[in-house]
């Protein structure tokens, strides 16, 4: 059985659009990759389709070798592929404990009846999840904001909040949506870090994002859509100087093709 | 046999009222995408006001009055929508305080009693059916409304603006069309066709100050029987519901037909056909 | 004893209720108002758990206590049964009622899922009415057996005891990690998905417990008034509820028992029983109009970052 989150031939049409036209995607153990894309590529709805929000018409995606093609979030998540999202709407009066305990959900073993009577178990499970909660914080070097509220964090916490609520449940698989569109250069330093602290636990990234700097220091490993299907995989080098690349997407890209230069 | 052919057509005839309710309903839903839950508080006021004063006088009396407790929910929706509230849940709550109200409103003035007037007392035979001279007159009336609405909708400027503010309430309003006002006019035509069917009952079964809230479920479930696109759509769904009820009520009894719209709202709902995306909750 | 320290609405509601009863006590006229004061308290809870927590604006809590009402009424009257074996059928009835419906259209947008229940509570009223050999069909179901008669003053904290119960339960719910997946639900839906929330199961149970709540209500409706008619409890009571939940609003917890409190004061001061609906319509729409963001300003305590 081979280790890795893989998703092949991923066709998804709707409505007319044909978002996904055979795309594919690789994402292996403790290894950090990217997907990358003009707006428009398919790589949101190949996010998408992954984790469960949108089924895809039609194509396979395995995790460890299990297919779980089609299935809703929840079960994704249950399954061991956590996600997380660029402006996740908050409660404001809720801390980050709370948010990172919310990763917990679905390592919780009591049950509704049982947490609606407030049985002595539940709140031993309580006091369990919330230590784990606090390890996780503490690992990634968040443990001063445990109190703080939501809605008095930077863009930049917010985004690594958003890391350790998805790594909580001990997910092997960690998919980022753009988390570091609209940070600062100093937050985005921070959030690599932590993303590359994540990835040495063994946990497989994919990142899919739309800053080919961030990218291409990162990442080991980069897939490159072009209207729903593969422009070029390769190691952020090779992209870099793929021709087909550079025509396509990294010439809309002005201060990537400094980079690239 | 001829029973059952008495009993459809029958369910013809009360399914134009239907009919008639469900056009003002699917107006609103596809413009506002709001209920007016007031429908049928609307219907009974008119009756009510019909019946106290009779004759033509009372009818115009009674559909003044509707039009004026339409009027006042428009007057709620425009401050709502002042207040920058615009969630239908919102709007559709309000209006059904408004539709409490006015049902408390009648029952303070006028009682528990059932208001219904005679007009005809001569049963016609068609082709071997017994049918009522009213009832046909309710089908002619409803017809001829539906024509209205449809001509209005699909053929003069002012149908088109409305429909381009259905679609696309935005991108309506940057072309200059004026979408708060056309959605206000829906809740007004609710008051207007509201009025004429609480009329039109008056002169047949007649009803009492419970009967708003029953109204008004009918008319939504003729609207979203067949998709809650236009007039017409709506219009058959409350002739096929008429026809059920009719049907139902003649071989079973008259608390089967009274599940009849509300089965097909909950059938229909649960389907989660109705209103498309609007009624979708998830999102990616 | 961190255990009630993070249950405060429970003690306050206590410290409260015992307050009001001392009070009450000395007028049977007086207990008779507390009483029902409470029976609406419970279902006000109800609907401030739908929707404070679920989302989910329920027209039909106000059935829901009917159907526990019926429930226990027929059980007693017609079976012989104890009150106290009533109980639990009275509140597993609307449970499941309201988990099944709950499940049928919990994917469904606000207004559709209110309309759901509306719907819903439409047709209870029809099988009430009609249904005569079981429920007495217009006429309803008189000489139902009271529970503690002869002290009302018992009965009272009987009513508090259970609805302290509700408050207790409702508290537990929050401060677990169901609590904190409604939470989520409220302010973003895929976010809860994406936690491993199987987001429609959560709703319905939640919507069951209230559902429950409310049938416990009807069950102290029953057998105090000792009869039942199909107008007693359901849709006017869900109109009602609904009211309290806005003036008390749907944020706290104890917000709709407080509302629950301050209409059924109000109530005492109308000038007849016909006009409680025009005055609760025209409450309802007051508070629409001036409450900011309209419903979900009483709620919202959410934002987009």
């Amino acid at each position: 059985m081979s280790q890795g989150l893989i998703a092949r031939d991923v066709v998804m049409r709707f409505g007319g659009v044909v978002a996904l036209d055979g795309a594919a995607v690789e994402v292996r153990p403790g290894l950090i990759a990217g997907l990358i894309g003009r707006n428009g590529s398919g790589k949101s709805t190949m996010f998408n389709c992954i984790t469960g929000f949108v089924q895809p018409t039609a194509g396979r995606i395995e995790l460890d070798g299990t297919a779980i093609t089609g299935l809703p979030p929840h079960r994704v998540v249950r399954a061991g592929v956590a996600r997380t999202f660029q402006t996740p709407r908050v409660d404001l009066r809720a801390t980050v404990r709370d948010a990172v305990l919310c990763g917990f959900y679905s390592l919780g073993r009591s049950g509704f009846a049982s947490a609606v009577l407030g049985l002595p178990s539940v709140t031993r499970e309580e006091t369990r999840l919330r230590e784990q909660a606090d390890g996780v914080l503490r690992r990634l070097g968040l443990a001063a904001l445990g109190d703080q509220q939501i809605a008095k964090l930077s863009m930049g916490q917010v985004r690594m909040v958003e890391v350790a609520r998805g790594i909580a449940a001990g997910a092997r698989y960690l998919l980022l949506d753009e988390p570091a569109a609209g940070l600062t250069q100093s937050e985005r330093d921070v959030l690599a870090e932590t993303i590359r602290v994540v990835a040495s636990s063994g946990v497989g990234i994919l990142l899919v994002e739309h800053n080919f700097a961030f990218v291409r220091s990162l990442c080991e490993t980069i897939t490159v859509l072009e209207a729903g299907r593969v422009l070029s995989v390769g190691t952020p080098a090779e992209i870099a100087a793929d021709r087909r690349v550079i025509e396509t997407y990294l010439g809309t890209e002005p201060a990537a093709l400094v980079e690239a230069a | 046999m001829a029973y059952l052919a008495e009993l459809a057509v029958r369910g013809v005839l009360l399914g134009a009222i239907y009919g008639l309710l469900a056009l003002p309903m699917s107006l609103t839903f596809v413009t506002v995408g709001s209920i007016d839950f007031a429908l049928g508080a609307y219907a009974v006021l008119a009756a009510a006001v019909g019946s106290t004063i009779g004759g033509v006088a009372g009818v115009a009396a009674g559909l003044g009055a509707a039009l004026a407790a339409a009027a006042a929910m428009a007057a709620i929706f425009a401050g709502l929508k002042r207040v920058g509230v615009d969630e239908p849940i919102t709007i559709s709550l309000a209006s059904f305080g408004l539709a409490v109200a006015i049902g408390s409103l009648i029952l303070w003035v006028w009682g528990t009693r059932a208001f219904v007037l005679h007009s005809f007392d001569d049963v016609w035979v068609l082709l071997g059916i017994r049918v009522g001279p009213q009832s046909l007159i309710n089908f002619a009336v409803s017809l001829l409304l539906l024509a209205v609405i449809h001509f209005l909708l699909y053929r003069t400027g002012l149908g088109r603006m409305m429909r381009a503010a259905a679609i696309n309430p935005a991108g309506a309003e940057l072309s200059g069309i004026p979408v708060t006002t056309l959605q206000t006019g829906t809740f007004v035509s609710g008051g207007l066709l509201g009025g004429i069917a609480g009329v039109l009952i008056l002169f047949s079964a007649g009803l009492d100050f419970t009967a708003g809230l029953s109204l008004t479920l009918s008319g939504f479930g003729a609207a979203i029987l067949f998709g809650a696109h236009g007039p017409l759509r709506a219009f058959l769904g409350g002739i096929l519901m008429g026809v059920v009820e009719a049907l139902s009520a003649g071989l079973a009894s008259g608390a089967v037909s009274a599940m009849v719209p509300l089965v097909v709202i909950m059938v229909v709902l649960a389907a989660g056909t109705v209103g498309g995306v609007r009624f979708s909750g998830d999102r990616p | 004893m961190t255990y009630w320290r993070a249950r405060t609405n429970t003690l306050v509601l206590l410290a409260g209720a015992a307050l009001a009863g001392a009070v009450a006590a000395r007028d049977a006229a007086w207990l008779d108002i507390a009483i029902a004061i409470v029976i609406n308290a419970l279902v006000a809870l109800s609907v401030g758990l739908t929707f404070g927590q679920a989302g989910i604006l329920s027209a039909a809590q106000g059935s829901f206590a009917a159907i526990g009402a019926y429930t226990t009424a027929i059980l007693t009257l017609k079976l012989g049964w104890s009150p106290w074996l009533a109980l639990p059928a009275a509140i597993s009835l609307p449970a499941a009622l309201g988990y099944g419906l709950a499940r049928l259209v919990a994917r469904l947008a606000p207004l559709a899922v209110a309309l759901a229940t509306l719907t819903l509570s439409a047709m209870v009223e029809i099988v009430l009415r009609s249904w005569d050999d079981l429920t007495g069909g217009y006429v309803g179901l008189a000489g139902i057996p009271t529970v503690l008669s002869g002290h009302p003053i018992a009965f009272y904290a009987l009513a508090v005891g259970l609805l302290a119960i509700a408050v207790l339960v409702y508290e537990n719910l929050m401060l677990s990690r169901f609590g904190r997946a409604l939470t989520t639900i409220r302010a973003d839906r895929a976010r809860a998905m994406a936690d491993g929330v199987a987001v429609p199961g959560l709703l319905s149970a939640a919507f069951a417990l209230a559902a429950a709540m409310a049938g416990a209500g009807g069950w102290l409706y029953a057998h105090y008034f000792s009869y039942l008619s199909p107008g007693s409890l359901g849709t006017e009571l869900s109109i009602s509820v609904l009211l309290m939940m806005v003036v008390g609003g749907a944020r706290t917890i104890l917000g709709p028992v407080a509302g629950a409190v301050i209409l059924g004061v109000l109530a005492q001061l109308l000038p007849a029983q016909e006009v409680q609906g025009l005055f609760y319509g025209g409450a309802l729409i007051v508070i629409l109009l001036v409450a900011r963001n309209g419903l979900l300003g009483l709620v919202r305590r959410e934002g987009a970052l």
